[in-house]
């Protein structure tokens, strides 16, 4: 199948690792990323005027248009301000979590499983909240990991926030906020937000975190991911 | 101006109460004004708040509590309802993190993150890295990260971010900025 794809800045930059990632694993699963033609910024959480903010959506979606009907945005922030300014359900926005689902899954020519590894599955704010911008499977995660044999240890950490949106504004709360998720979890951190990884990455001593793309490549049977 | 948010220590102590909820008379701003333009900035209306039934669910799940700081959002919006000043050190305006949680649980769904946010565009509360992501996007179109980095690099120096710079390894790269042609709305 054809999507459009909305990569953002980070996936161009930091993020870099997702969006080789996501290509990567739509690529194995037979479907074509077309990336929006000259796409602008979305803003992230950076904006106060909130027409502001939706404007720098519209304008993707203004050049989505005749190129694709379906936009996958991997970035958590830019796929609510893309859902956002799609105020009249033009197109659909879709986060990648969100195509997978069981017979996604039971398509996957899985050469490794994940038996005897220990993960944290970890979503961020904006993937679950507000509800009419958060992803439809709150579980999606916790599925993939255990469909391939692995285990979930440790408290449940889903409503907790990293900071990760603000570990370049106020870095004595993400460096706290990271801690406490970090010391009621177990394992592998696995995410899906390049910010969550920034700053899990950084703060949570020792941890491991890793993309579900990576995961998902890992069992595909990709050399050097884990 | 006084500090924006809860100070970073090279030693992550907790910042001391006073630290956190000291006001500055002089930034106090004329309560009438701000609260017409934060409602246009965070597309409400007045009367959009008037259903605030003062559950304050919001507060009991606020990540800011999770710093060992008290918050109350539903504080703010009554504030803001009532057109009372509102002052660039509330605890909720300095440290919101735009997490959700509040807005989740609000009976009403209200995005107390954005009316922050409109607070802190009023008040010119942005960092220096905010500054410089937006100045990105004004000149190219998106967020071009050396530049952002270059830009804030005299505040992340003063904040000590150069002791994490090893674990970042991984997103370092470099890659030409590309001129996003604007105005397609």
């Amino acid at each position: 199948m054809d999507y459009g794809y909305y990569p953002g800045c980070s996936l161009t930059g930091s993020a870099k690792k997702l969006d080789k990632g996501v290509r990567a694993v739509f690529r194995k699963m037979g479907h074509t990323l077309k990336e929006i033609p000259d796409w602008n910024c979305c803003g992230a959480v950076e904006y106060g005027d909130r027409r502001e903010l939706t404007g720098l959506s519209r304008e993707n979606l203004k050049k989505a248009e005749g190129v694709c009907k379906e936009i996958v945005a991997p970035c958590p922030a830019c796929y609510k301000n893309l859902k956002e300014a799609d105020s009249d359900k033009a197109f659909t926005i879709l986060n990648p979590l969100e195509l997978l689902n069981k017979e996604m899954l039971t398509s996957v020519a899985a050469k490794r499983d994940l038996k005897g590894k220990v993960f944290t599955p970890y979503y961020g704010c904006v993937l679950l909240r507000p509800q009419e911008t958060a992803i439809e499977n709150k579980n999606v995660m916790e599925e993939v990991i255990t469909y391939f044999g692995g285990e979930i240890e440790g408290e449940k950490i889903r409503d907790h926030y990293c900071g990760g949106g603000q570990i370049f504004v106020n870095k004595w709360s993400t460096e706290k906020l990271s801690r406490l998720i970090a010391e009621k979890s177990r394992g592998t951190f696995v995410v899906f937000c390049p910010l969550c990884q920034m700053a899990l990455k950084t703060f949570s001593t020792g941890r491991k975190v890793i993309y579900l793309t990576d995961l998902l490549l890992y069992v595909m049977g990709e050399n050097n991911i884990l | 101006m006084s500090s924006l948010y809860v100070q970073a220590s090279e030693t992550s102590e907790r910042p001391s109460e006073a630290n956190v909820l000291r006001p500055t008379v002089q930034d106090v701003v004329r309560p009438t004004d701000l609260s017409a333009r934060i409602f246009a900035l965070a597309d409400y209306q007045r009367a959009d708040f008037s259903v605030c039934l003062g559950c304050k669910i919001c507060a009991s799940v606020c990540t800011i509590n999770d710093l060992g700081v008290a918050a109350n959002p539903q504080d703010l919006l009554v504030r803001l309802f009532l057109g009372q000043s509102v002052h660039e050190d509330d605890v909720v305006v300095r440290n919101c993190m735009s997490c959700y949680r509040c807005t989740d649980a609000c009976p009403w769904k209200i995005r107390i993150p954005e009316v922050v946010r409109a607070f802190r565009e009023e008040l010119a509360m942005a960092s220096p890295f905010e500054k410089a992501f937006k100045g990105s996007i004004n000149i190219w179109g998106r967020v071009y990260e050396p530049y952002v980095i270059l830009r804030a690099i005299p505040f992340l120096l003063m904040q000590g971010y150069v002791k994490h710079l090893h674990k970042w390894v991984e997103y370092a790269g470099f890659h030409l900025p590309h001129k996003v042609k604007r105005g397609g709305s």
